[in-house]
């Protein structure tokens, strides 16, 4: 069995123009990008978009990436949440001009996989929570975001987002504390957390 | 050797040792902390709760088959830029800095037209030195000095 290609080995030959080596890259993030950006944009035909024109901004600035600086993963989530954080922007700005498409299309959008079979009350609870916290995470400041985003769902450490960001760690270790206690805040309103 | 803990955790170091991101040397009493302290240890299970439903956001499902269209988009992009080799990079570099330049002015109209006419008086201030112009037309500097004091 031929062993997987690491991530620096497929970057060398990205740059060379091996398209084998960047189909490969695809297949191994294209979820972990498009989960990332879906969170931040909350639209599912944009965020497929936006996974997209991530990668097409990933090979065409792949020599800006330095392994010294960074893990490859690192770099990349950091150039797909910034991507969406710019698509997001944008989005907001159009619903805010024209909110009757905000209302026409949202609620067909937030809807989970599988949601017409979920009936029993633990599961409503468990999507009025979740719909809580997507509500929150989008009114987060972009940097709380970020940090919120990468460290509950990507794994990424806290020093990590903070060398990313180039920021200091107390900076994201605050801003994760903030962003946390804002669904906190909205899901005790609704009795959510015991 | 250390003097016990008199005070409580705050919710932040309780968050960030549920989360193993508390700073180094501590965990250990933290967890000892909370053994004896029944306030902290129902907060630190709150942030655990609660951490617990924020993972549960789950991302709805894309099919493969979208996954292989989009994958075919992108390698056939990705073989037009690299058709040219380095040469097809750069413009694509180029082309992919103006994109985000008309994206910023986009969504800040206001500076971008500020950053215009900043570019303007100052080109207009070199092309009236670097050509004299102020010889050959008279009012050129006063234009500029209008350009100057509105913006």
């Amino acid at each position: 069995m031929v062993s997987p290609q690491s991530d620096e080995d497929l970057v060398a030959n990205i740059l060379k123009g091996e398209e084998d080596a960047f189909s490969q890259l695809h297949d191994r993030y294209r979820h972990r990008i498009h989960s990332t950006v879906y969170r931040i944009i909350q639209d599912a035909a944009e965020a497929q978009d936006a996974t997209q024109e991530v990668f097409v901004k990933l090979y065409r600035s792949l020599s800006d990436w330095d392994a010294r600086k960074a893990r490859f993963s690192t770099w990349l989530y950091r150039l797909a949440a910034n991507h969406a954080i710019d698509r997001w922007r944008v989005r907001r700005r159009r619903l805010e001009t024209q909110p009757s498409e905000a209302s026409d299309r949202e609620p067909a959008q937030e809807r989970p996989v599988g949601d017409a079979i979920l009936t029993p009350y633990g599961a409503l609870e468990k999507k009025e929570s979740i719909e809580l916290i997507r509500r929150c995470v989008d009114d987060l400041p972009e940097l709380q975001k970020k940090v919120f985003l990468l460290r509950y769902f990507q794994d990424l450490k806290l020093d990590e987002i903070a060398d990313m960001e180039d920021c200091s760690l107390g900076t994201v270790k605050t801003s994760l504390f903030r962003a946390t206690q804002a669904v906190r805040r909205a899901v005790r309103r609704t009795g959510g957390v015991r | 050797m250390r003097r016990p803990r008199t005070r409580h955790y705050t919710e932040e170091e309780l968050l960030l040792h549920f989360l193993g991101e508390e700073t180094p040397g501590v965990k250990a009493e933290i967890a000892a902390h909370l053994l004896e302290c029944g306030e902290c240890d129902a907060i630190f299970a709150e942030y655990g709760d609660l951490v617990g439903k924020i993972q549960a956001w789950a991302v709805p499902e894309v099919p493969d088959l979208i996954w292989q269209a989009q994958k075919t988009r992108l390698l056939a992009q990705y073989r037009q830029d690299y058709a040219g080799g380095r040469r097809g990079g750069m413009i694509s570099s180029f082309l992919g800095i103006l994109q985000s330049a008309w994206n910023y002015a986009l969504e800040n109209p206001l500076p971008t037209l500020a950053y215009i006419a900043v570019a303007i008086a100052f080109a207009l201030e070199r092309t009236i030195s670097t050509f004299r112009l102020d010889r050959i037309l008279p009012g050129a500097s006063e234009v500029f000095e209008i350009l100057r004091q509105v913006f």
